[in-house]
This record gives structure tokens, sequence and C-alpha cells, in this order.
């Protein structure tokens, strides 16, 4: 039946979004940024015991142009809001975020003036993992709940909608200059 | 503009909780000892009180002449008091003081190594420009170890110091309205809705404590030129160890200064600590330093175990003792492992083989409390439970294969070239420098200073234990590496010891004020059903008095300093972290040596950025 009973041994039909997905779920890359409490926890997770890499996740970037995943692991001070803010726009699309810990998930036992009360303040989550700090069995199973979430994507999810339109005839594409000059202005 | 929205807590304030009395100052101190006697001759009248507080010396000398009884007490041959362990600030807004005393007051902690002695040195603050403008003199020409926190004091508290080189904010953003550590400034915060919906007006007002994000032009830190190469090392980086940030300025690649910006980890615990019961702290402790939660738990309940006057029963002090020794020799072994890996590039392999040791350690803190991390252990009064009768077994277990660990690491680097090469003569500090920037921990043995707190000034039973405290004179990052591997070895004997000479008998104060009734005690007795009821819904109430407790946490001396007005909660509570101070020797240590040298130094200062900006 089908397609695939024509196909020599060895090929499979999927559709690209699947096999994108795929390929995305096995190997999230994490953002090499650890805050607090709860980075030491992240640290445990990369290293034997627990063994990040089952999940194709033990390469953390301290680049955030080459990560995935930022995984917030710790309290977020007002001082180091923007700067998370800034890295989070660094990474390129798509990028997911796990909130480690109550404190990056909602400022936990430090409700006071240093501390942003949870990080979705700033950017925008995709899971939430309680603990004071979380086990790194949570963090792997956060790291689960995240692949669910990655498989179900689409590609529309991801499309710049706000782009402009290409310009349709070569006519329509400005000079240099006048790209540059409202830059300059 | 940022929401610090005070929190009303109605139930607090209700008339009859609190006794009469409350708030109280701290009384003066009484009685003499020697040194306080000398400097009361040299000083006469311009020292206010001097004497004996909770078996510490204190002195309250007039703002005038606060330098010269610092130098005074670092020059005379009688008193040798020569490093600053501390500066911080009481502010007495809501104390009952007498109209014409000051609202402000510094506090100091000197500290004589070769006397084993310590001095608190109180002053208050000259607020003739008004008392929302007070002014202390400047210890900094005396004490290098004073710039740090006397800019912290600034930042927090908004005690300005005449004469200070380096006058800026530390922890907090330049552009931050308030000094939050005054007790007019709200703990600032978020309502937490518990009964809010999604419909409520209220609703809107959430998440606006972050600052609006204004775009500020770079600013130059004072001593740099322009003319050399500026770059950023943090607050993003996998060398720092956290979020710490230095400017450096390169000369090629030449470190000219270096100018570490902290505060990205700023959590405010000292005002929280302000707004909490002197039992609920003990777990905000663990989040400081997070690689020795339990040096820090010991820390803070020693500190108000002094407050109190509370005895602790000795299977307790052991237990604490066996405790804090797993955490240094696992901070220790986090210490390495992540120094190796900034250092070497190849030292994954000592990652992964510290860890697993590592990972041991925090199996029996699970064992013993169910927490690996933030472990919330000990208990004014004691520890928080018994260890179970299967932990001494895994112990031994774990004693047994981590004998022989410790060597097998330094075969893999002490004797190693690359190693050497790194380390050797890297990030130089002299005896005299070390003791006037008021290092502690391994920076100070690493350069020739004989001092350990645990053997020199004893607490929880110390003086008990047969263990030697390793010095080495080189003070390069090699030299302090060395002692680190000697204090982890040292630890296995401490503990070894713990295990012998374990007690029977409670695990906690019998003492039914601070520590509550065990459980089978309820269903018989009423008493002990209200001690439990007043001591889980109003705390224990700790008498007037201020206090210093110093110990050696794995990374120097973690000290806590406890102002209590007779309530329940601290009137002003301060932690003196050792990564805070130790970081000070960074830019002395990088001055002119390679970019690379910088990230080698900062593992061998060993900081924690939870302790460094609190």
């Amino acid at each position: 039946m089908g397609l695939e009973d024509k196909l020599p041994e060895g090929i499979i039909t999927t559709q690209l979004e699947t096999l994108v997905n795929w390929s995305r779920e096995n190997s999230t890359w994490p953002l090499l940024f650890g805050l607090a409490c709860c980075a030491i926890e992240m640290i445990a997770t990369g290293s034997a015991r627990h063994d990040i890499s089952r999940y194709g996740s033990e390469l953390f970037r301290a680049s955030p142009r080459q990560a995935d995943l930022m995984i917030v692991s710790g309290r977020v001070s007002n001082k180091m809001a923007p700067v998370i803010k800034r890295l989070y726009d660094q990474m390129s699309e798509p990028k997911w975020v796990i909130a480690m810990g109550i404190c990056a998930s909602a400022g936990g036992p430090f409700n006071n003036y240093a501390i942003v009360q949870g990080v979705d303040k700033i950017i925008p989550v995709d899971v939430y993992v309680p603990g004071c700090p979380p086990r790194p069995e949570a963090l792997l199973y956060a790291l689960d709940m995240l692949r669910k979430k990655q498989g179900t994507d689409s590609f529309r999810t991801y499309a710049n909608l706000n782009a402009p339109p290409p310009p349709a005839v070569p006519e329509d594409i400005p000079a240099l200059e006048t790209l540059r000059r409202p830059q300059l202005a | 503009m940022l929401n610090v929205s005070p929190r009303q807590r109605p139930y607090e304030t209700l008339p009859g909780l609190n006794p009469l009395g409350i708030p109280a100052v701290a009384p003066l101190p009484t009685g003499e000892s020697a040194d306080t006697q000398r400097l009361a001759e040299r000083f006469g009248a311009d020292i206010l009180a001097a004497g004996l507080h909770h078996g510490q010396q204190v002195v309250y000398v007039k703002p005038s002449q606060l330098v010269a009884l610092a130098e005074f007490a670092k020059n005379d041959p009688q008193l040798q008091y020569e490093a600053l362990v501390d500066v911080s600030a009481v502010d007495q807004a809501e104390l009952p003081i007498a109209g014409d005393a000051s609202r402000f007051q510094t506090v100091y902690q000197l500290r004589s190594y070769a006397r084993k002695q310590h001095l608190m040195v109180v002053c208050p603050a000259d607020e003739s420009g008004g008392a929302d403008a007070p002014v202390a003199p400047s210890l900094a020409g005396v004490h290098k170890g004073a710039i740090w926190p006397e800019r912290e004091v600034w930042d927090l508290m908004g005690v300005r110091f005449a004469g200070h080189p380096d006058h800026r904010r530390i922890l907090m953003p330049d552009h931050w309205p308030n000094h939050p550590l005054q007790k007019q400034v709200p703990v600032g915060g978020e309502e937490v809705p518990f009964t809010l919906t999604w419909s409520d007006p209220e609703f809107e007002s959430f998440g606006k404590q972050v600052m609006a994000a204004e775009s500020k032009p770079p600013v130059l830190p004072p001593g740099m030129n322009r003319e050399n190469m500026i770059i950023n090392m943090g607050p993003h980086h996998p060398s720092t160890h956290g979020v710490l940030r230095l400017v450096v300025e390169l000369d090629g690649e030449t470190v000219v200064n270096v100018d570490p910006d902290l505060g990205y980890l700023h959590s405010g615990f000292e005002k929280t600590g302000e707004d909490k019961r002197y039992k609920d702290f003990v777990y905000y402790t663990d989040r400081m330093d997070y690689l020795s939660a339990m040096s820090n738990n010991m820390s803070y309940c020693l500190a108000v175990e002094k407050l109190m006057g509370v005895e602790i029963p000795p299977r307790a002090q052991v237990l604490r003792v066996m405790m804090a020794e797993l955490q240094r020799l696992a901070s220790h072994l986090f210490w390495l492992s992540t120094h190796v890996l900034d250092v070497s590039g190849t030292g994954m392999a000592l990652l992964m083989y510290a860890t697993r040791e590592r990972e041991r350690i925090l199996d029996l803190f699970e064992m013993a409390c169910g927490a690996r991390l933030t472990v919330g252990y000990m208990r004014v009064g004691g520890v928080s439970r018994d260890i179970p009768p299967a932990f001494l077994g895994h112990l031994e277990d774990f004693l047994k294969a981590m004998a022989t660990r410790i060597d097998d690491y330094e075969a893999m680097l002490t004797h190693g070239p690359l190693w050497g090469e790194r380390l050797i003569g890297i990030g130089k500090l002299t005896r005299d420098e070390v003791i006037n920037m008021g290092l502690t921990g391994p920076m100070l043995r690493g350069s020739g200073v004989d001092w350990d707190l645990r053997r020199d000034m004893p607490y929880s039973g110390y003086e008990n234990y047969d263990f030697k405290v390793p010095v080495f004179t080189e003070g390069d990052c090699f030299a302090r590496y060395l002692v680190r591997m000697e204090e982890m070895r040292q630890s296995l004997r401490i503990i070894r010891q713990t295990i012998d000479n374990l007690p029977p008998g409670p695990y906690r104060a019998e003492d039914r004020k601070v520590t509550p009734p065990p459980r089978a005690e309820l269903d018989v007795s009423m008493e002990a059903l209200i001690h439990h009821f007043k001591l889980m819904t109003e705390g224990f109430q700790a008498p007037p008095g201020m206090v210093y407790h110093g110990i050696e946490s794995s990374k120097g001396e973690l000290g806590i300093f406890v102002y209590s007005d007779g309530s329940a909660k601290p009137y002003r509570l301060h932690v003196r972290g050792p990564s805070f101070n130790n970081l000070y020797a960074i830019s002395k240590m990088s001055r002119g040596a390679m970019l690379s040298d910088i990230v080698t130094n900062i593992g061998s200062i060993d900081i924690v950025l939870g302790e460094v900006d609190r």
C-alpha cells in the first residue's frame, strides 16, 4: 500500500515538519548561563550521574546565537533583567525558555525590592519547573515536557508575520542610500 | 518607574501582641578588658562607651576620632588589630534613641591575627548636615579592606564616607531611587494574589516591578584610559562563575585595570531578614552561598544563639561539625572542578570525577534532611532532626572511597606541566596585602597567614578535633590550590573524628522557648501545645543587643551581624560574605597579567555570586 511499498528498503516518508521537529527535540542546545542556586543543579544535571546528553542537550553554548533553549536558573534581579532580555533577543528563532525553580517562575521567597517576580514578566516562558531548587530529575522532566511541545510545533509558529513583503519587481528595490538614510537620521 | 509598594500586614501591629519595651536599643557594653581599657586610656572622652557585650569587646567612639582609633589599634604593639573584617551600619530610625543621638551608626569589626582578638567598633554618624545626610569618616586610608564594604554601606544604607577614594554604588544600579536598607524604604515586592481573578483591576499593577529599561551610555570606571581597549567580561560569561561583570582595560593582551561590577544577583537578603522571624531566616541563608548551605546555616544559628545565650547539646554540635565539614568538602570539590574546567580547557574529566564524589555528599545530605542543595538542616538551638540509622554506614563508605580520590586529583594536576604553567606565579599577593585588604580563608593561608577561625577562635567544639591548618607562603594561585587540596584531607580527618566521637543524646536544645517540643509531647501536655503554638505563630524574641559571629566557611570568614531590638525579628541583619571581601583582590591580582589569567584568578578566589551580591 502506498508510496513506501514502491520505494527500496531504508527509505521512509514523512512530513518535513515532523522531521524538523524530531531533530529539534533531540538536539536542543541550552545557553551556558547560570544565575543562582538552580544553576548548580543545572550543572549537576549536566554531569555524569544525571547525564543531560541523553537528551541531546549536553552542548551548553556560551553564545546566545548558537543556543535554542534558555534555562533561567535562579532569581532574576532588577539589574540582571535587561541582560536576560537582551540575551533572549540575541538567540535565534526558534527558541524556548525553561523557568527553573520558583524564583524564576514567580519570585519565590524573595518578594522584595530587588527581585523580579518571575522571569515571565520580561520573556515568554515555555516550561515552569517548581522546586527550590528543582532536582536534576525535575529539570530532565521539564526537558521531556519541552520535547512534547516541540513535537507539535508547526512552521507557521515561527513565520515572521511582521516581515515586509518582498519587492515585486527589480525596479522597486530602493537604492542602498535610501535604505541607509533612515538609520542615519 | 519602579513599583515598591509597601506590604500591609495589619495583624503584626495589633496592640498587645508585642510586650512593652519593644523596640529597645542595644544596651551599652559593661565591664572591661585589657584592650578596651587601653583604648579608653588613649582616647579619653572620645570613647563614648567601652567594655564587653555578649562576650565581645565593643568600643563606641566619636566619629572625629574613628580614623585615629583604627590607626592606633593597628599600630599599637599591645593591640595589633591589623585587619578590618567587616563594615556595616544600623539605621536607628525605629528605635527609641535620645533626641540628639544620631540616626545612623556604623559598625566595624577589627581582627588581630597575632593576638587572636576581635574588636567591635561602633561609631555614630555625623549628621550635622541633616538626619538624611549622614557622614562617617572613611577607613580606606588605614585598611584597604574598607573600600568595598564602605561602598556597600553607602549603596544600601546611604551613609556617605568622607575621604573615600571610590565613592560609587556597588550593588544597586546607578539610577536606583533609594538606599534600600533605610527603615523608611519598604521591603517592596508584590502583593501575593491569593484571591485575585483575572478580571480584577488590581491585576494590572502586577509585573511593574521591573525598572523601565533606558539605554544609558556606558560609563568608564574611574582610573581607566580610553586610549586602551576596554572590554566587558560578563555578566554572561562562562568563566565568571555566575553573573559577575568585569570591565577590563587591556593594553594588547596585558591587563592594565580591572573594575568589577557587582549586584547582578542582589536579592535583598538583609532587608528580607529584617522582615522575617529569627527562626524563619535559616532557610534564606541556604541561598546565599548555595555551595555551602550548611556553613551558612551554622553561622546564622551561632550568631542568634550567641544573642539568646542558648546552650547546644553535644550531639547537635558534633552533627553540625560533621555536616559543615562535609559541606566544605563538597564546596571545594565544586571549586576544583570548575577551576580546572576554566583553566585547562581539558578539565571536563575532572568535572565529572569531582561531581561524582560531590553527588555522594549530596546523597548524604538528602538522607539527613531531605534536600540536596538548600538544606536548611540547622536550627537555632540544634539541628532539625537526628541523622537516620543508616547514615553513618553510608558516610563510612564515602570516607573509604574518598580517601584515595584526592590523591587521584593531585596526580592529574599538581605535577602536571599544564596546571603549573597556568597557576604558578599568577595572582601573587603578599602577606601584608592580604591582611590589609581584609581577605580571609584560603586567600589568607595561601599568603602565609596562619589563621583559621576553627582553630583560633573555636566554635561548636572545634577545639576538640585534631586537624592541621595548611599554610603556604607563595601567595599565588598554586599556593591557594594546595591549601584547598590539603583542607579537603583535613576535613576528611575531622569527619572521621566526628563519627568516632558522636555522643548520644538530644539533637536540639531542650529550651521550649526556642525549639519546638517533640511531637509525642503535644498529645499529652497542654503546656507543650502552647509552646508549640507560640513558637510557630510568633517565633521567639531575642533580648536587645548586637552580636557578630564569624565562622570559617569554605571560602573564608562568614560573619553574621545581628542587631536585636527585643522583638521576634532582627532589627538589622548583616552578612559578611567571604566572597565579597575576597573578590576585592581581583584587580590587584590581575593587573599586569594576561587576560587569560583573570579567569585563573576568579577561580582561585572561589567566589559564589549569591554571597557576593546577597
